[in-house]
């Protein structure tokens, strides 16, 4: 059953995350790393194939499937834990470091699942370890917020769940492999939904932007990179080529762009830029060319560093600041100097900035799906990165670690500032030589990033929005109230887009929001409600009512000098005679 | 039917039925509540070790009853002491003597007053327990089924809490007639076969009307004893007002029966009828699953929301024995040894703090994940358990119920999709506020060696159960079949 070539790393970290407790100090620390680095050493010797296959209860299951598709999110996936571990290194609760292991690990194990019980089983796992890296900020709106995340996960899991029985009685096993859009049924697409739950697709998106901002610094890092991810892989392995992943996965890098530009909370910028960068991978997937796919891939990849990178810039500004919202922040350049540089690598990077990794994979997507003839879908994707830029890239900049206030902080800690440069160091080494990246992709790539259009054609849609923001720049400022007093046509054309995106995407997304906490949430308790007063009122009634009718007839018995007990007793045998003489004369 | 000689050179069965029974006695004789203590813990230690030769000898090939003991006991009247075990009681058997020793253990400081008297039942329902799923005899099935009342009458009347009278008394009226029903559909099979010796009944094929009132007879029987809804309402009462062991009996043991009668003689006796009454069951039993789930959401008092999830589990035993599957029954068969694992031990959990915090609301418990981490890890670990989390042992048994009832009706099946989800808000909602609080949590003991002690085997249990159910499949597949065929043959 177990081959020699092969250790599933994922089992590294769940069983090595069971040493930590007994580990103290700086031998704690060196395991810690040393195991993460274990797994990118085993994913580098990793050869294609098929291992661990176990048949269990008849079922066969494989916990070791390595082919191109997962080896390309085995490498960024361990790259990230790594990073992520280093980056945490200076938390001392054990327990936040054991729910990171079995987070990454059951990742891991997601990835590598051929089939859909084992698969299943990790992405349970994965729901129920990540939520402890919400839990552990301690605040009682964390503690909501993570409950929130679990039970939208564990609702998500279940479409799974019942989504794979289901499929098991139409196809006969739990092999979790390509389905074609034609053939797909009810089953398939239970299964999609849950996968589309963890890749935040609009519109089940509303639990992200909810959970990730009130997750610890640390565990913020880590969360950003793996849920989201690895249902895009998911997506990518059984899903490729469906038009409903196109046209969504399209309107999510629209949607969380409008939204990340009146957001006020970095982190929760961010976690709205998640929504938007995911969309360029989950529409990749959906318009399912060889090149769109490869596309998707190298943007998880890239996005997964530079997303973990600028969560990383943010988190360090919260663990000093004890806020990361941009109206209580400026100045910081001052006080934090490196923080600053490497947030600003991952912000051009996220933004495409050529040299820098989001250019390499992000116009893979858009290019793709030109050639793919879908230039609607490609323009849209063009629109939004003007709307990364500015919200990323531009505010966020801007008004943390420029401009005036703030009070005076220490730079990050060692470890923190190390994590950031060696993401900043892969951002950039990406950028530069993309076919390093591009040489792990599931399909042969004949993709050239570097010709003079495409890079003037960044450039330019880059320096309009750089040009729009500094003239614009009050308008953009994070703070609930509007200038009015404008009068430039150009200015009123602003006034009434970030009006309307003030107001009415504010407005829908609150409402999205709402929906899923009011009437998922309070309806399902509303129901508990109901269900417990008719329990009570409705059965527990005629049930106790009719004990009191029998005891009354008790007490009328008692006369005969019997008590209340007797009574029930003969008027239990008396029916039981009764039902005797019924059969007899039968 | 086969019947299988006892290859052992004593009584198995009657030793481990009488075995607790005379170590109630004996602790009559002595004076002293440690004594007292001691003694109930020496003598069902002991019958656990004494019922591992059956584990080890019982033929799992075999289908028909093992270990049979017959003897003439009223000729008169065609009355026989008839013990035996299959595939189906053996793991039940196993079940209630490893659970025993536990409520033994789980009593030692809780209770304080009348411990003789305490111990006395407890092994008193030891005895009757085993004897109902040993018993080859319907008149002996009978007084062990009726046996079991008492004491567990006593237990909630006695050192039950504040309404202890409305409790037990709800508890025992409703059992008594749903006994009345039992004792009515035994009659009528001696009736018409003149027998009350079980495997001479068994597959025998009755007409459809007889069938059809026997059938509905033992239903109801079982339906309260499982409960079924709508007749679930005599156990959160029950389980609130319990003390902590006769919680663990009432729910490992106790709701067992109803399924264990269902299985046995509405397969066994009344195939016919089953089938053709089966939707309503499944019905019922998909009501119970989601009506359940939301009432656990609704509840404050922690006893309460464990109890109320115990009828959605039974619900998912129900669901899969009228699958008239085999992924079914067997799912169903793992969903009563799981449900018996994880409930008792989440109720052993709430006994743990009620000793400590002296309340079972759910406000009263939380913010332990600090002050009481131990006590923490076993309780996530039994919630987790319970709504059926990948490898735990409910996963395994909740994956095969589906897989029977899908494969039934699909439509059907996918109504429970609901229950699953609310299981799991439930769950994680008493996990999330147990843990975790708004400011500070005054200090507690955490678990004491004795606490551990008993929770771990049941913490091995999930695991094991969850990861390598097969050796506990294999011992009932060949019984499981025999039962399968007869509902099917019926057709």
């Amino acid at each position: 059953m177990v081959d020699g070539e092969f250790i599933h790393p994922g089992f590294v970290f769940l069983f090595g995350s069971l040493l930590i407790p007994l580990l103290k100090g700086w031998l704690k620390r060196a395991y810690l790393l040393a195991i993460s680095a274990l797994s990118i050493a085993l994913v580098a010797t990793m050869q294609e194939g098929t291992y661990w296959q176990i048949d269990w209860l008849g079922v066969r299951m494989v916990l070791g499937r390595v082919d191109k598709l997962s080896l390309c999110f085995l490498w960024v996936f361990t790259i990230m834990a790594f990073l992520g571990t280093l980056y945490g290194l200076h938390r001392s609760e054990d327990g936040h470091h054991v729910a990171g292991f079995w987070y990454i690990g059951s990742s891991l194990g997601a990835v590598l699942a051929g089939d859909y019980l084992s698969l299943f089983t990790f992405w349970e796992l994965m729901a129920c370890s990540s939520v402890f890296l919400i839990w552990y900020r301690r605040r009682p709106e964390s503690i909501r917020a993570g409950f929130r995340y679990l039970m939208v996960h564990v609702f998500g899991g279940l479409c799974l769940f019942f989504g794979m029985v289901f499929r098991y009685w139409q196809v006969g096993d739990f092999t979790f492999g390509p389905i074609p859009p034609g053939s797909a049924g009810v089953s398939d697409y239970l299964i999609l939904s849950g996968f589309a739950l963890n890749a935040a697709v609009v519109p089940l998106h509303a639990w992200l932007p909810d959970a990730y901002p009130e997750a610890t610094v640390e565990g913020a890092v880590l969360l950003s990179a793996f849920t989201t991810k690895t249902a895009v892989y998911t997506l990518a392995r059984a899903f490729s080529g469906y038009e409903v992943l196109a046209l969504l996965g399209t309107l999510m890098t629209v949607y969380g762009v409008f939204y990340a530009l009146i957001e006020n909370d970095m982190r929760r910028v961010l976690a709205y830029h998640i929504v938007s960068q995911v969309g360029y991978m989950v529409a990749g997937v959906g318009i399912g060319t060889a090149m769109t796919i490869n596309g998707a891939c190298s943007h998880a990849f890239a996005h997964i560093i530079y997303k973990g990178l600028l969560f990383m810039g943010a988190g360090a500004v919260l663990y000093r600041m004890g806020t990361c919202k941009l109206s209580e922040l400026g100045g910081l350049w001052r006080w934090m100097p490196w923080t600053m540089l490497f947030y600003i690598i991952g912000a051009v990077s996220i933004s495409g900035f050529p040299l820098f990794s989001g250019f390499v994979s992000k116009n893979m997507t858009v290019s793709g799906a030109f050639d793919a003839g879908r230039p609607l879908l490609g323009i849209f994707m063009e629109l939004a990165a003007i709307g990364t830029f500015l919200s990323v890239g531009l505010k966020v900049t801007a008004f943390a670690f420029f401009g005036e206030g703030g009070k005076e902080v220490k730079e990050a800690p060692w470890n923190m500032l190390l994590a950031m440069a060696l993401a900043s160091g892969i951002c950039l080494f990406i950028g530069i030589y993309p076919h390093a990246l591009y040489r792990l992709l599931p399909f042969e790539v004949e993709y050239h990033p570097y010709e003079v259009s495409k890079v003037l054609e960044v450039l330019q849609l880059l320096g309009f929005s750089g040009l729009v923001f500094f003239i614009l720049k009050e308008k953009l400022r994070p703070e609930p109230k509007i200038n009015l007093d404008l009068d430039f046509s150009y200015r009123m054309f602003t006034k009434y887009f970030m009006a309307f995106d003030r107001r009415v995407i504010a407005l829908l997304d609150y409402l999205l929001g709402e929906v899923w906490k009011v009437v998922g949430m309070r309806g399902l308790y509303g129901g508990a409600e109901a269900s417990d007063s008719f329990d009570r009122k409705a059965i527990d009634g005629v049930v106790d009512g009719m004990a009191y009718g029998v005891r009354t007839i008790g007490d009328r018995s008692r006369r005969l000098q019997w008590g209340s007990l007797q009574g029930y007793i003969a008027l239990s045998t008396a029916i039981a005679l009764l039902a005797l003489i019924l059969f007899a004369l039968e | 039917m086969g019947l299988f000689e006892n290859p052992l050179p004593y009584d198995a069965l009657s030793t481990i039925i009488f075995l607790p029974l005379s170590g109630a006695l004996l602790i009559l004789l002595f004076r002293g509540e440690r004594a007292a203590r001691v003694m109930a813990l020496i003598f069902s230690l002991a019958n656990l070790a004494l019922s591992l030769p059956l584990l080890f000898l019982f033929d799992p090939s075999l289908s028909g009853f093992q270990f049979v003991e017959l003897r003439e006991w009223f000729p008169g009247l065609g009355l026989k002491y008839a013990l035996g075990i299959d595939g189906i009681s053996l793991p039940l058997v196993l079940l209630t003597v490893l659970l025993s020793p536990i409520c033994v253990l789980c009593s030692w400081r809780a209770i304080e007053q009348r411990v003789r008297a305490f111990m006395f039942c407890l092994l008193l329902m030891e005895t009757s327990m085993i004897g109902v799923f040993c018993s080859l005899d319907f008149v002996l099935f009978y007084i062990f089924w009726e046996g079991m009342l008492i004491p567990m009458y006593l237990l909630i009347a006695i050192w039950g809490g504040p309404r202890k009278d409305y409790a037990s008394l709800k508890f025992f009226i409703y059992t008594l007639v749903g006994s009345v029903f039992l004792l009515v559909a035994i009659v009528a099979l001696y009736l018409k076969q003149g027998t009350f010796f079980i495997p001479d009944l068994l597959f025998k094929s009755y007409d459809y009307r007889f069938q059809f009132w026997v059938f509905l007879a033992f239903a109801i029987a079982f339906a309260i004893k499982v409960p079924m809804f709508p007749f679930h309402t005599w156990l959160p009462a029950a389980h609130v007002e319990a003390p902590t062991a006769g919680s663990v009996f009432l729910a490992s043991i106790l709701l067992k029966m109803g399924s264990y009668g269902f299985l046995r003689f509405c397969f066994g006796l009344t195939p016919e009828a089953a089938q053709k009454l089966a939707p309503i069951i499944v019905i019922l039993s998909i009501v119970a699953i989601i009506y359940a789930g939301f009432l656990c959401l609704g509840q404050q008092d922690m006893k309460r929301l464990i109890a109320y999830s115990s009828v959605a589990h039974m619900g998912f035993v129900t669901l899969g024995l009228f699958s008239f599957k085999l992924w079914g029954l067997k799912g169903a068969m793992l969903q009563m040894l799981n449900h018996g694992v994880t409930t008792g031990a989440l109720f052993l959990c709430v006994g743990i703090l009620y000793e400590r915090t002296h309340s079972r609301l759910i406000a009263d418990n939380s913010g332990l994940g600090k002050v009481m981490p131990w006590f923490v890890a076993f309780f996530g670990l039994f919630c987790f358990s319970s709504f059926g989390f990948p490898g735990t042992n409910n996963f395994v048994g909740e994956l095969f119920v589906l897989l029977g009832a899908f494969e039934t009706n699909k439509v059907m099946a996918l109504f429970v999709i609901p229950g699953p989800i609310l299981a799991a808000a439930y769950m994680l909602r008493l996990l999330k506020r147990t843990i975790w609080k708004d400011g500070e949590t005054s200090p507690l003991e955490d678990l004491t060696l004795r606490e551990v002690l008993y929770l771990l085997p049941l913490a091995v249990a999930v695991i094991w159960m969850g990861f390598a159910p097969r050796g506990i499949l294999g011992l009932m597949e060949s019984s499981l079949r025999l039962y399968l065929e007869a509902v099917k043959g019926a057709m």
